[in-house]
């Protein structure tokens, strides 16, 4: 029986993990679908890379599904990797009736995985699946694909005939935009070719495409290699020389394009002009019959490689090996305590100082595992943007407004964990801004505003936090609907007096929505708060800002990464407290006197500026210290607010894994977790963002 | 669940539950019954337990921490092999007196049905006991957190239902 169990639950796994494999393929295939359907609709020329994405994608997915098992599922990638083969290597056409199955399939796909674990159903797909099939051969088979002749061409046939099936595509698809073609040749030292080489590319491909690269004849010293890099441009052949600064370079004409006068182009002919002269043609003619070579050329063998070369690991192990080195954190601080103790033995000081020099080279080595295993966690918020910008497509669709979506910054990285946490709030915010605060067009056009919306998210990395704000340039939050709501909720009295900033924050208070009507797209009251519960858990903060009429922004703030960060140690009442470093501004050693009070709060002037105080003894009930002592203040913040928390002592700072605290109870207010620092017992991580948000909060404010 | 699983240390009084079981068993002329194995430990002098199924390991005890702001019935947080995990102080959870711990007062650590972990502070933990589940009579009065009473030879051990254990205000 349990053996039973534990099978069907491997099976069940092994297919979960298909599906959320696949899935990430289906949704890169989406995206690059929706992408290839904008650029043909903008009458732009369709981006080869999509395309040869697209191609792997389908490969990828071929590959997955036989390796798990599921026929249908591979049969239709096979068909599908072969439109796309043949679409990138120019065989068939764009507006062939084959690509227009590429769509379908992928829903279809899609429906497939869902079916997966469900005999019934996986048997019931298998006849949609052949049928497309079938269409898809039937499709195939009447597309021709269009030929550009080489014959004008003044290349080398010898160069041509190298050029594999995929990169005569690109020849000839560029020909056929009338771009200027050339032959950029160059001279390298053998020993640095490589690098030489990169380099003359990388200067190539800001101006148009290398079509190929090709080892070229010539006469060349033994310790020199020469290339020629067949390159297509918008720019004609002489402005691109004039553009590059290399050395033992040329830039000779192949096919003038039609983008600039001609003429010009053959007046001012570069350097080795012998060659240069209008096309003897026959020279070119034989490269055509021989040309194609296998489909297996280089550049795509090079990038299925670089597919090869990552791995996937499932999250927790990465945690577990997280977790180890989160021990060894410990470990290195007790040994630190141990040599402090020989140290301080005169008996023993000799042995300790060399045991000190040992610990500092393990030190740094430990740092530097550290910061690798971090750096394995570490994603791109690049995903979660993918996600949105598909959201944001269907929405615009849904909602029918048209929005434009901007997206800056995503490169920036965070620990893959607050990543994944950070799709619902992020999708949250994002919802709102395109149902709520975008405004419909009419209503638009009659405020004087672009009838097009616009909602932005930008990214940033600022200290150890990274910002995330999305703006809109929507109706803004209408102060007064939102106070009435909170009122009719109950959660602000009518008389009460709240500032603008207090106003705003209420749309996180529970049960606060903006609109009247509940709609499909975003929630029904309950949003807000559970955007800021959400962060608040990863140990971040969300912060509003908006302008009537103008639009509003939502900045969250999270850390980089929940692993190990630096703590600064406090005591109060002789028990420690961490409070994550990245979170404190600094630290003052306070008189009692420099305390002051209003409104029963205490507050200090820190340069000029009221820093409201908070004592930790008196936030969780330990014993105060006698009135007369001294202090100290550790001024915390995040995002634009800060506050400064009373202690007994500080404790230096120390390395710390945050662990989750686990028990009946559930969350406890102003506590993130606890560590353990070298001498094993447990020590409690404040949640700064509580205590901030407590201090600065309204309710607290009487 | 094995046959004859009770700890070696307490052959005697098995053979003689066994043996009332057994007599139980001609006496109603019933199916042969399931044999449960329980966790026993004293609170204040007094038998109860657990399921030994929910119980992941017994520690020894080691410094408490504080948590400020959790149910009184919460004694702190202790570390088990870099896990840091609740100590009920079981005593309270039940309206007992609370007392210091002593030289042989041990941490329960219990998984609940939800999978939540948690520690519970006892005076001390004494055996594992196997009992049919026909020894087992429902508990009098109100429900508190004692589910059943469990037979063992003249006394009663109280067994304890862990969900309400664990139940704790704030939870």
């Amino acid at each position: 029986m349990a053996r039973r169990r534990s099978q069907s639950h491997a099976g069940r796994k092994a297919d979960q993990e298909f599906v959320s494999e696949a899935e990430e393929i289906l949704e890169r295939m989406r995206l690059d679908l929706a992408d290839l359907g904008d650029q043909r609709a903008a009458g732009a020329e369709v981006d080869p890379d999509l395309v040869n994405r697209l191609f792997r994608s389908a490969h990828s997915l071929k590959g997955l599904a036989g390796l798990f098992g599921f026929e249908s599922i591979r049969d239709l990638a096979h068909h599908l990797e072969d439109i796309l083969d043949g679409l990138r290597l120019g065989r068939m056409p764009l507006d062939s009736p084959a690509v227009g199955l590429i769509d379908r399939a992928v829903g279809l796909f899609a429906s497939l995985l869902e079916s997966v674990g469900d005999a019934k159903a996986v048997a019931a797909a298998s006849e949609p699946v052949a049928g497309l099939i079938a269409e898809i051969e039937a499709a195939k088979g009447s597309s021709a694909p269009k030929s550009v002749e080489f014959k004008q061409l003044d290349i080398d046939p010898s160069l041509l005939r190298a050029l594999t099936e995929y990169e005569e595509h690109r020849l000839r698809e560029s020909l056929r935009r009338g771009r200027h073609v050339m032959l950029v040749e160059a001279t390298f030292e053998i020993i640095s070719f490589e690098e030489g080489l990169s380099e003359l590319s990388t200067a190539v491909r800001e101006v148009g495409e290398v079509l190929s690269t090709l080892p070229a004849p010539g006469e060349t010293s033994e310790a020199q290699i020469r290339f020629s890099l067949l390159v297509a441009s918008d720019v004609a052949a002489e402005e691109v020389d004039a553009l590059f600064d290399f050395p033992d370079t040329s830039v000779r004409v192949v096919a003038a394009g039609r983008a600039a006068a001609p003429s010009t182009a053959e007046q001012t002919e570069p350097a080795p002009a012998a060659a240069a002269e209008p096309a003897p043609a026959a020279a070119a003619e034989p490269a055509q019959p021989e040309a194609p070579s296998p489909p297996e050329d280089s550049a795509e063998v090079g990038s299925l490689k670089s597919i090869s070369e990552t791995v996937r690991v499932d999250i927790r192990k990465l945690d577990e090996l997280m977790n180890l080195v989160g021990e060894l954190v410990i470990q290195r601080s007790s040994l630190g305590e141990l040599i402090g103790r020989l140290l301080a033995d005169s008996g023993t000081a000799r042995i300790g100082g060399e045991f000190v020099k040992v610990h500092k080279a393990l030190d740094r080595k430990f740092r530097e595992l550290q910061s690798a295993v971090l750096e394995v966690r570490m994603v791109p918020l690049r995903q979660v943007f993918e996600k949105v910008s598909r959201v944001v497509r269907r929405l615009r669709l849904d909602l029918d407004k048209d929005v434009r979506l901007e997206l800056r910054g995503a490169d920036t990285e965070l620990d893959k964990l607050i990543v994944e946490e950070l799709v619902d709030p992020m999708m949250h915010v994002v919802r709102n801004a395109l149902d709520h605060a975008i405004e419909p067009a009419d209503e638009r056009v009659a405020g004087g505003k672009d009838p097009q919306g616009c909602v932005s998210i930008e990214a940033f990395q600022r200290g150890n936090h990274v910002v995330i704000a999305v703006s809109d340039d929507g109706r803004g939050i209408d102060v007064e609907t939102l106070r009435a709501r909170a009122e009719a909720c109950g959660i602000v009295g009518p008389d009460e007096v709240l500032n603008e900033k207090e106003t705003l924050d209420l749309i996180f208070a529970p049960g606060v929505s903006t609109r009247r009507e509940v709609t499909e797209t975003s929630g029904r009251g309950v949003g807000m708060d559970v955007v800021r519960h959400n962060l608040t858990l990863l140990g971040g903060m969300v912060d509003v800002d908006s302008t009537p009429g103008r639009g509003s922004t939502i900045s969250m703030t999270l850390p980089i990464t929940l692993a190990i960060i630096q703590s600064l140690i406090v005591a109060v009442d002789d028990q420690r407290f961490a409070i994550p470093l990245n979170a404190v501004h600094e630290t003052l050693l306070i008189d009692p006197d420099d305390v002051q009070r209003s409104e029963g709060r205490e507050i200090l002037n820190l340069r000029g500026d009221a820093l409201l105080l908070r004592r930790l003894s008196s936030e969780f009930g330990l014993r105060p210290v006698p009135a007369e002592s001294k202090q100290f203040a550790v001024v915390m913040g995040m995002g634009e607010s800060r506050i400064g928390l009373l202690v007994d002592r500080l404790d230096g700072q120390q390395d710390t894994v945050i662990k989750p605290i686990q028990g009946p109870v559930q969350r406890v207010r102003g506590i993130a977790g606890a560590t353990e620092l070298g001498d094993q017992d447990p020590v409690l991580v404040l949640d700064v963002s509580a205590f901030l948000a407590d201090a600065l909060g309204r309710r607290e404010a009487a | 669940m094995s046959e004859s699983g009770a700890a070696p240390a307490n052959g005697e009084r098995r053979w003689d539950v066994l043996a009332r079981e057994a007599a139980q068993r001609r006496d109603l002329g019933s199916e042969p019954v399931e044999l449960l194995q329980l966790l026993t430990f004293e609170l204040e002098g007094a038998p109860y337990a657990l399921p030994i199924e929910c119980v992941r390991e017994i520690v020894r005890l080691r410094p408490i921490t504080p948590v400020p702001r959790m149910p009184e019935d919460v004694r702190g947080v202790i570390s088990l092999r870099g896990e840091i995990v609740q100590v009920l102080d079981l005593r309270r959870r039940l309206g007992l007196e609370r007392v210091d711990p002593g030289r042989r007062s041990r941490v329960i650590v219990v998984h609940g049905g939800d999978g939540r972990v948690a520690g519970l502070l006892v005076d001390a933990v004494t055996e594992v006991l196997s009992v049919a589940d026909d020894a087992l009579r429902p508990a009098s009065g109100e429900a508190g957190a004692v589910d059943e009473l469990c037979v063992r030879g003249e006394e009663f051990v109280s067994l304890l239902d862990l969900d309400r254990v664990l139940a704790v205000d704030g939870g």
